[in-house]
Order: structure tokens, then C-alpha cells, then sequence
């Protein structure tokens, strides 16, 4: 029999399904590859997984939406170098469950903005940005002086484990850490001292200023002190880095 | 060979450009093949949303008045 | 007599048409309000008040939720139940489904908006619903799935028309959209807050193949559905080429899916796949230029109709903003064009003038031809209508004009250099000169909503009508009721 356009347009049951066809292609063209493909993300030495304090401070980046105007994306060319570093690269985040890329620069990108400004800055200009910078239009964030509740931090590293970031769960999992991380950065990711873990970092970090009580302040500052910072780009070499592009 | 080269990355945009270009035409001629008789036959399907005017004819006289 | 109609009652099923009908027009009202409220946060900030809840941050998703799910969702509800019952000559099947995706639709919203003020969000851009208001969405999705195809299975007419196959094209892309990019583990069950599967470079393929295909069939596809039916009904002449509406469906269809990487040129995503992306967003002009033509042709030979009938007016316009922005969209797609437009306010009037111009617009006509028609009286005022019009249209273009100058002007001055080689500008600079265009968007956002609060005034009037004439006429004539 001819095929014919009629066919499809008298039978509900293959209309569905060609066009189920039509709209499948396009995905599994472009997405399939790049968990297939090794070339996507670069092998490049410093990348870990975020503390329990820093993973915190993560989770209230996305809750107040910083993503709606500010990316975490910097693109290869020479106006981004001078402004925000080196370009982005894919390894820098492969821990980010979700990622944070960003589509707007409302304000400036914040992928490599760690360790560019003191814990005293971003503190006073998270409650006040126009204290520091007068023509800012970012809103003021007074409540993130209230007490980080950080009673189900194990619970969020466990469910970030099961998505594949290798929080350590057993002491198997603790070795791999060590060789893959070191021991310092392996201590770090243990599940079972989550809690203990971040209450030491927010006291030794001091990032809120107040040794006393952990703040999310001390979370989401101690989360933009490590933006960008885990890739020591004067040990890569840019020839390396192209072929992933 | 042709494997090789549609295995390259860099040549997506070519492949997906042909990809492509070989579909339109395909639907294309699909569509507009055949004779003055098929055209007319495809084309009168378009009447479809009219054919349950009688039922709005009480609404229709009443927006235009 | 409007009662003496009971053919069509009995025929059609409008019940929650109605229902879907007053609440597109309410979110409508809602989200363009949350809009221009955020919109003014940007050129006013003392706006944000410190109060957690209604910061841009999280207020934004409110806005874009509520207008693109619960105003065009809505208008979709509606618009394809009519269309399906209308051009199957069948009524709705489904029973107790279809009220479950009302008030399932409606929960969504509410419940959607509500977990962003108090800060819970999946931070993928408008996919932002928690996991259990994604669980919520895929059930009232098969449900949608069910009643539209069991409604064309029962069908009179032996062919299905093409608005249905827009329709359908819709609902299956939204499904398998939706799913892929919601894959996440939750923290606990009885916690809202969850990880995506994916991260990094794939979570951003992921997510822009949904983000793209959310304007590609949610607000594209699902809208020509609506222009297919509505513009060809409401000039009372049939649309222009049927052939060329199957080109279109198929092209249209097959080749958005492609696009969403044109939104990652340049990023940390391998080179071959956004420049695919990019291949496909300048091919897609075919198609897309195919249905606007296709739109606006039908009207030839009844062009006089646009002097007197601002409802065909609204459509016409709605093509020409769809024929904008979708050649707007495909040069952005060029790596040169994005590497200044991406990040910039441009991106978001590119959105609005599709979104605005476009979606809202073809909307509007739609449901002003639906109104009478659903609650069988005619438009309380012509007039409103035409207000209403002008008002979206000044709208519309203050706030493309006003992203435009300030999107292109960020990229300029973000890449200007000064003449030593170093940068001219420092960030805060560009911010500081956006400022009188962030007004003027605000500004191009109150009048398009005050243009929406007089359609809802119009509505409500003629739905008044509708019901006091079908008192009336119950009471004179008893036998019709």
C-alpha cells in the first residue's frame, strides 16, 4: 500500500507514534554522546566534590535563585579573561547537582569569584550590597545572618552520593577517596561526620565573623570562597584543554 | 572512510545540514507529488473546522448584530 | 435566544473549557503582575523590601510559572478541548479525568509558586517545580494524554485536523521533556528539596534541550494548534494551504529538538553540539516562516477584516511577532551574534517579543473568539477589545525596544577596551546604564498588564451576560432548559 499522508491523518494511533519519532531524534543525537563520549569533561587535577559547609552554602544559591542573574560560565574570550580568569571548564562542574551555568549576567559571573574578595566583603555585601558597591540593584539578604539548619546534612550528602558524587559511605569508599583526593579532601567527604565536619570548617573559616553560631551565612560564603578556585591553572597546559572544546 | 568522517565531531555541521536537507525534500516531494486530483483531495480537509457551523449559527448572528 | 441552542450543548462538553477559559485569563492577570513587579525590582531595588519571599531571586520563577503554565497551560487546556471536540465532531472523552486536570493543573501552579517564596526550587529555569509537583505534572499529563487521544479515537470526522496534530505533538514533547529533565534524588520523602541525576555539562544539555523545547512546544507548537483552528474560524475562510501545514507540522516538529544548544555556545559543552544547535535554530526559519505565512495568507482576499475586527487583529499581529522573533531567534543562534548577545537583556526581549507578541497575543484572540461562544451571548464590548489591543501592542514594543538597546549596550560595553588594552568598563558601570531602559521595560510591562485587566474586566461582563441571558431565557422558555 502507498503511504500516504492520509494514513496519519485518519489513524490517531500511528499519528502518535511518527510523531513521537519525529521528536525523539534530536535528544538522543546531541545528548546520548556526551555520557558516552570521555571527551566531555577534561581530566584536570583539584577538582573535589564540595565540603558539607560549602554543599550548605550551595543549597542556599540556588534557593534565593542567585542563578536568575548571575552565571557560573566564562566564556573563551580575551574581555572575560581580564574580567572574571580563565575560561570555565566542563570538569569545574562535574559535581554540580544541578548545574549552575546561568543564562544572565544581571550582575557579574561568579564562576571563579572565590578567594577574589575578603569573607568581610561578601558578608557586608550580602546584608547590604549598596554598602559596598552604591550602584548595585542586588537585593539585600539581612536573613542570612539566622542560624544554618544543618541537622539533615548527612541526609542531602547521602542523596548527592546517589547521584555519583563519591561522598564516602563506608571505609571502602573513605579509601578510594584518599587516592583519588588525598587524605585531607577524603576526611572531608565522609557521610558519617558530615555534621562534625561542617561545624569545624564554619568555626575555622570564621566567614561570618561570629565564631559562636554557624550562620548560612558561613555556608553560602564559604560556597563563593570556592568558586573556581580548585584548578590551579598555572599547572595546565592550554594545549590540553582545546581538544575538549 | 565514510564512517570515519561521519564519526567526526567537527563535520556535525555538515552531516546535520545534509541530514537535514535530505528529509525537507523527502517530506517535500512527499507532499506535493501526484496530480491536480491529490492536491485537491489533501487540500480539502482544511473545511474540517467549518463543517460545525450549523450549530453556532444562533451565536454568530448575534456577534455580527 | 441563547437557550434555544441545544444542539451544541449537548454535543460539546464546555464545562471545564469555562473553567480553563476564566483561569488562563486569572493567571494572566497574576503572573504579568508578579512580572512587572520584578521587572520594576530591577530599575527600583528598594522594591525587594528585604522581605525574603518577594525577591527577584525568588520571585522570578513565580512569574515565569504562572504566565507560561498557568496562563498559556490554561489557554492550551481550553484551546484543545475546544479544538479537539470541535474539529472531531465528538464529545470530550474522559469523565472524571478532565475535572482532575483541572484542579490538578491549578494545584500545580499554586503549589509551584508557593515552594518558591519559601525557597525551595530544583534552580534549573523553568523547570523549578520540587519533586513532588514534578510527580504531580506527569500524572495530570498522561491524563491530558488520554482525554485528547481518546477524544480524536471516538471521532465523527474520519480525518483529524492538523491544529489536532499540533496538539498532540505538544503533549507528547511536554512528556518527554518534563521527564528527562526531572530526574532527581530527593533528600527524604517527606522533604521538598532534591539533586539532579545529572551534573554539569550534561545537566546543561539536559536542561536546555527541555528550556528551549519548553518555548518550542509548549509556547510554539502547541500555539500553532491554536492559530490553526482559530485564524481560519474567525475570518470564516479556510486556511491557506493544508499541504503546506503537514511540511510544516513534520518540519517543525522534527527540527525544534535540536536547537537547545544554541543556549551554550562557547561554554564548557563540546564545540559539535551547540554548533548543531546552531544548524538547526537557522533551518528551522523554513517552517517556522512556512506557518506565519500560511497564518497570515489565509487572510487574503479578506484583508478588510482587520479595520473592523480586533480580534483577527490580535492573530494577525500575533503571526507577525511569531515571524520577529522567529528570525530574531536563529540569528541569536549565530555563534558571532550570541557570543555579545548571551548573558545580555537581549535574550529576554527575544523572549517576551515570542512570548508577549506571540503566545499572549494569539491567546488573546482565541479566547476572545471562544467567550460568546462558550457562554452563547456575544463580546460585552467590541470596544474594550480594541483598547485592550492597543495596550498590548505599545506594550509590547516598549519592551522589545528597551531590551534591545539595553542588551546590545551590555555586550558592548562588557567587551569594550580602552586604548592601553585594558577593559573600559567595569561591570557595575554597565549595571548603573541600564537603569533608565529597566524603567522603560517596566513600564512597557504595566501597560501590556493593564491591557490584560481590562480583557478580565471584558470577560467578566460578558460571562454576566452570558448567565443573565440564560436565565432569561430559562425562564421564558422552560422546555429548552
Amino acid at each position: 500500500m502507498k503511504f500516504t499522508h492520509e494514513i496519519l491523518e485518519t489513524n490517531a494511533g500511528i499519528l502518535l507514534i511518527a510523531t513521537m519519532v519525529a521528536i525523539s531524534v534530536g535528544g538522543l543525537v546531541e545528548i546520548a554522546p556526551l555520557f558516552l563520549i570521555d571527551d566531555t569533561v577534561e581530566k584536570v587535577d583539584g577538582v573535589r566534590p564540595y565540603t558539607p559547609l560549602e554543599s550548605r552554602g550551595r543549597d542556599i544559591y540556588i534557593r534565593e535563585g542567585c542563578y536568575t542573574c548571575h552565571s557560573q560560565m566564562i566564556r573563551p574570550f580575551r574581555d572575560e579573561q581580564l574580567r572574571y580568569g580563565h575560561y570555565s571548564l566542563a570538569a569545574e562542574s562535574k559535581y554540580d547537582h544541578p548545574f549552575q551555568w546561568g543564562s544572565k549576567r544581571t550582575g557579574p559571573d561568579l564562576a571563579r569569584v572565590g578567594g577574589k574578595y575578603s569573607n568581610e566583603w561578601h558578608v557586608q555585601h550580602l546584608i547590604q550590597p549598596k554598602s559596598v558597591v552604591p550602584e548595585s540593584v542586588m537585593p539585600n539578604y539581612p536573613w542570612l545572618m539566622s542560624p544554618l539548619d544543618y541537622s539533615d546534612v548527612a541526609a542531602r550528602l547521602r542523596a548527592l552520593r546517589t547521584t555519583g558524587v563519591p561522598y564516602s559511605n563506608s571505609t571502602a569508599e573513605y579509601e578510594a577517596n584518599v587516592k583519588e583526593f588525598g587524605t585531607e579532601v577524603a576526611e572531608t567527604l565522609r557521610i558519617d561526620r558530615a555534621q562534625a565536619n561542617l561545624v569545624a570548617q564554619a568555626q575555622a573559616g570564621n566567614y561570618d565573623g561570629d565564631r559562636t553560631s554557624v550562620t548560612e551565612m558561613d555556608a553560602l560564603v564559604a560556597y563563593l570562597q570556592v568558586l573556581g578556585t580548585m584548578v590551579d591553572f598555572s599547572k595546565v597546559k592550554p594545549e590540553d584543554l582545546v581538544k575538549y572544546r | 572512510m565514510l564512517l570515519e568522517w561521519l564519526a567526526r565531531p567537527e563535520n556535525a555541521k555538515s552531516l546535520g545540514l545534509l541530514i537535514f536537507f535530505v528529509t525537507f525534500c523527502l517530506i517535500v516531494l512527499w507532499v506535493y507529488a501526484g496530480g491536480k486530483k491529490r492536491a485537491e483531495r489533501m487540500e480539502e480537509h482544511k473545511n474540517i473546522p467549518f463543517l460545525d457551523d450549523d450549530l453556532d449559527q444562533e451565536t454568530k448572528d448575534k456577534s455580527n448584530g | 435566544m441563547a437557550a434555544s441552542n441545544p444542539a451544541a450543548a449537548e454535543q460539546y462538553d464546555y464545562e471545564y473549557i469555562k473553567k480553563f477559559t476564566v483561569m488562563a485569563i486569572v493567571w494572566a492577570v497574576v503572573g504579568m503582575a508578579v512580572g512587572v513587579y520584578i521587572a520594576s525590582e530591577l530599575a527600583w531595588p528598594f522594591l525587594n523590601f528585604d522581605i525574603p519571599y518577594i525577591t527577584f531571586g525568588r520571585f522570578r520563577p513565580v512569574h515565569t510559572g504562572a504566565v507560561i503554565f498557568g496562563f498559556g497551560g490554561s489557554a492550551l487546556f481550553a484551546t484543545s478541548y475546544y479544538v479537539v471536540q470541535r474539529t472531531c465532531q465528538a464529545r470530550l472523552w474522559g469523565g472524571g479525568l478532565i475535572p482532575f486536570t483541572f484542579w490538578g493543573w491549578q494545584a500545580i501552579i499554586v503549589l509551584a509558586a508557593l515552594s518558591y517564596v519559601t525557597g525551595y526550587s530544583q534552580g534549573r529555569e523553568y523547570a523549578e517545580m520540587e519533586w513532588p509537583i514534578d510527580l504531580l505534572i506527569e500524572v495530570v499529563w498522561v491524563a491530558y494524554l488520554a482525554i485528547f487521544v481518546g477524544t480524536l479515537m471516538k471521532r465523527k470526522q474520519p480525518h483529524i485536523y492538523v491544529a489536532n496534530w499540533f496538539y498532540v505533538s505538544f503533549i507528547l514533547a511536554t512528556a518527554l521533556l518534563h521527564t528527562f529533565n526531572n530526574i532527581a534524588v530527593p533528600v527524604g520523602l517527606f522533604t521538598l528539596k532534591s539533586y539532579s541525576l545529572f551534573s554539569g555539562a550534561q545537566d546543561a544539555m539536559t536542561q536546555w534541550w527541555y528550556g528551549h523545547n519548553a518555548v518550542g512546544f509548549f509556547l510554539t507548537a502547541a500555539f500553532l494548534g491554536m492559530m490553526y483552528y482559530f485564524v481560519p474560524k474567525h475570518a470564516g475562510r479556510p486556511v491557506y494551504s493544508y499541504r503546506l501545514s503537514i511540511v510544516h507540522f513534520w518540519a517543525l516538529s522534527f527540527m525544534y529538538m535540536w536547537v537547545g544548544t544554541h543556549h551554550l555556545h562557547w561554554t564548557a559543552l563540546p564545540d559539535w553540539a551547540s554548533t548543531l544547535g546552531a544548524t538547526f535554530s537557522i533551518m528551522l526559519l523554513l517552517p517556522s516562516w512556512g506557518g506565519m505565512i500560511n497564518g497570515i495568507m489565509t487572510l487574503s482576499g479578506a484583508w478588510d477584516k482587520l479595520r473592523t475586527d480586533y480580534v483577527m487583529r490580535f492573530m494577525i499581529v500575533a503571526l507577525s511577532f511569531y515571524g520577529m522573533s522567529t528570525f530574531e531567534g536563529p540569528l541569536m543562534s549565530l555563534k558571532d551574534v550570541n557570543a555579545l548577545s548571551h548573558y545580555t537583556d537581549w535574550t529576554v526581549g527575544h523572549v517576551h517579543s515570542g512570548a508577549l507578541g506571540w503566545v499572549a497575543m494569539i491567546s488573546f484572540g482565541s479566547l476572545y473568539h471562544m467567550l460568546p461562544r462558550l457562554w452563547n451571548t456575544r463580546l460585552y464590548s467590541e470596544k474594550l477589545v480594541g483598547v485592550h489591543f492597543w495596550l498590548a501592542t505599545v506594550g509590547v514594543l516598549l519592551y522589545i525596544v528597551a531590551m534591545w538597546i539595553s542588551g546590545i549596550s551590555q555586550g558592548l560595553m562588557w567587551r569594550a577596551f580602552d586604548d592601553f588594552g585594558n577593559l573600559q568598563y567595569s561591570f557595575v558601570e554597565s549595571v548603573e546604564a541600564m537603569h533608565p531602559f529597566y524603567a522603560m521595560r517596566a513600564i512597557g510591562g504595566m501597560f501590556f498588564l493593564s491591557g490584560m485587566c481590562v480583557m478580565a474586566y471584558n470577560a467578566y461582563m460578558t460571562i454576566r451576560q452570558g448567565a443573565r441571558e440564560a436565565g432569561v431565557a430559562g425562564r421564558t422558555a422552560p422546555a429548552a432548559a
